[in-house]
């Protein structure tokens, strides 16, 4: 039996492809994109979920397993966005390069100022997150830390590519400058502009650009809202109209809806993370599409 | 086509778990469907829910053993409540369950409605995933299993209604968070209903666990070759298999009479 295996396992590596000098294991879209900054050529970079699908919930396919198997960095979000499936995963794999507290396993949220970290872990809440709220990618700001901590860790895991990474990532990051610079420029006059929310998924933009988020049409995410949330919200619309009703490509687009037959506020489905939409086809397309929509209602 | 995911590492664990719940589902699908309770499966993993969300609302979370018992507590006295239903009301039987299932689930949405935290937890106790089981997290499956057997076989409990209704809660407790719903019930019933021609009861059993063994080993090799989830790819290659066996079957009762 074991032969078997054995034999097995040599066919299996000969049929794949040739290595590339580091192997990316990336949970989220905007995360592989950043690795694909980084990295060039010089890695091969797996995406694990789109940005069509919810990352909290994920079906277990074949290819998870075997992409963690033999990754050298895993990149995730982290702050417990993963929480229901990335142990099991890594568990499941038994790749030691990449299991918490090695070299290979990188989380974001580690690295940025986290926001709503709550005082005291009321359950009541909701689905609350210990280490705050962890879709920390729609503040290009929190771009910079990540990149540089990124850097470090693909230094230390690939130093014959040193040099390369750090021209990649110091040319990545004076576009990213740049292009911040022009994006603030453009978003001067979405500051204040009040917008309701879907699920409390952007605090990150709100606090990047100002908006002033009125109110969330599921404040407790999983749990359907209640009627009397129902009436206040559309009360508060009458009285107070937000130019948005915002949502993520994976949330359902009913409740959302719902709101914008009773009030007329347009809904705004924004890419969310890359590949959000066709426009958000890398990092800079994800932050020129989000204003380009916002900017589009503002007036 | 997609030759990784065909590694034994990814796909050995979750064709163990797939023996394990062969052994067990297949003799008790059988049972299922000759008394008619096609959807008792959904109704007792729904009241094993709901007794973790109980006990997530009063304060147990943080033991595992403390969530496993309440979880197994809840499912054996639900059984013994749809046994108790079985003996008094066996005509509408069908329709208790169906209606004890969606009294089960929508108490657990009211009980959430205060505690959502509980439904995160809850969702990753109950859709148990194929793809993510371990080794070391299928011996106490092993364990349980085989004393179900052991009972099953050995207490002959197919003519023991109260005893046939504990297994089969402990049982399905245990395989719901193993492999998820739809597994479960796939391996259940589809089996069970592809042999029911079958008229002896050894021939019926080991067509059984072949097909269902069938379904599993084929499913995995698809799901890994074209890279599907592979819970779903395995229900229907049970059906796929379930459709060929019975009409084999058929066509050599055909051919008898």
């Amino acid at each position: 039996m074991n032969r078997l295996l054995f034999c097995f396992s040599l066919l299996m590596s000969t049929i794949l492809p040739a290595k590339a000098d580091l192997r990316i294991f990336a949970c989220e879209p905007e995360w592989g994109a950043l690795a694909t900054e980084l990295a060039g050529d010089k890695a091969s970079v797996f995406i694990a979920t789109t940005a069509f699908q919810d990352v909290h919930h994920i079906q277990a396919r074949p290819s998870l397993i075997a992409q963690v198997r033999r990754a050298d960095l895993v990149i995730c979000t982290g702050a417990d966005l993963e929480a229901g499936w990335l142990p099991v995963l890594l568990r499941r794999s038994n790749n030691r390069r990449v299991l918490p507290g090695s070299s290979g396993y990188f989380l974001a949220a580690d690295y940025v100022q986290m926001l709503s970290v709550p005082d005291t872990i009321d359950r009541a809440a909701g689905d609350v997150h210990p280490d705050g709220n962890p879709h920390i990618q729609l503040d290009p700001r929190n771009y910079f830390p990540v990149t540089r901590a990124l850097l470090q860790r693909m230094i230390e895991l690939d130093g014959d590519n040193a040099d390369y990474y750090q021209r990649q990532s110091s040319d990545f990051l004076k576009r990213w400058q740049s292009s911040l610079e022009l994006w603030e420029q453009r978003a001067a006059t979405l500051k204040n502009m009040p917008i309701v929310v879907y699920h409390d998924a952007w605090v990150y933009l709100n606090y990047w650009l100002g908006l002033n988020q009125l109110a969330e049409l599921e404040p407790k995410p999983g749990v359907p809202p209640t009627s009397s949330h129902l009436s206040a919200t559309i009360k508060r619309m009458q009285l107070e109209p937000a130019r948005a009703i915002i949502r993520a490509p994976f949330k359902p687009a009913r409740a959302a809806d719902w709101l914008h037959e009773r009030t007329d506020i347009p809904v705004l489905v924004l890419p969310y993370t890359v590949g959000g939409n066709p426009q958000a086809e890398d990092l800079f397309g994800l932050f020129d599409s989000t204003l380009s929509l916002l900017l589009g209602v503002s007036s | 086509m997609n030759l990784d995911g065909l590694d034994p590492v990814i796909i050995a664990p979750a064709l163990a778990a797939g023996v394990l719940v062969t052994a067990t589902h297949v003799p008790l699908g059988q049972q299922v469907l000759k008394r008619g309770i096609i959807f008792i499966d959904l109704a007792i993993a729904q009241i094993a829910a709901l007794g973790v969300l109980l006990a997530y609302s009063l304060g147990f979370e943080d033991s595992d053993v403390a969530v496993q018992a309440t979880a197994f507590g809840s499912a054996l006295l639900g059984a013994l409540m749809l046994y108790q239903c079985e003996r008094r009301w066996s005509h509408h039987l069908e329709a208790i369950i169906g209606s004890v299932f969606v009294l089960a689930a929508t108490a657990g949405i009211l009980l959430l409605a205060n505690n959502p935290h509980g439904g995160e937890h809850l969702k990753d106790l109950l859709v148990g995933q194929i793809l993510w089981v371990n080794l070391n997290q299928l011996l106490p499956i092993v364990v349980l299993y085989v004393g179900v057997l052991a009972a099953w076989y050995g207490l002959r409990a197919e003519h023991r209604p109260a005893l046939f209704y504990m297994l089969f809660s402990l049982t399905v407790t245990a395989s719901v968070q193993l492999v998820g719903i739809y597994l479960v019930f796939a391996t259940l019933i589809i089996p069970a209903l592809a042999v029911r021609r079958l008229a002896m009861r050894c021939q019926s059993l080991m067509a059984g666990y072949l097909l269902s063994l069938a379904g599993f080993a084929s499913g995995l090799v698809i799901s890994a070759l074209f890279d599907l989830p592979s819970g779903a790819v395995i229900v229907w290659m049970l059906a796929v298999t379930g459709i060929l066996v019975s009409s084999l079957i058929a066509s050599k009762h055909q051919h008898a009479g």
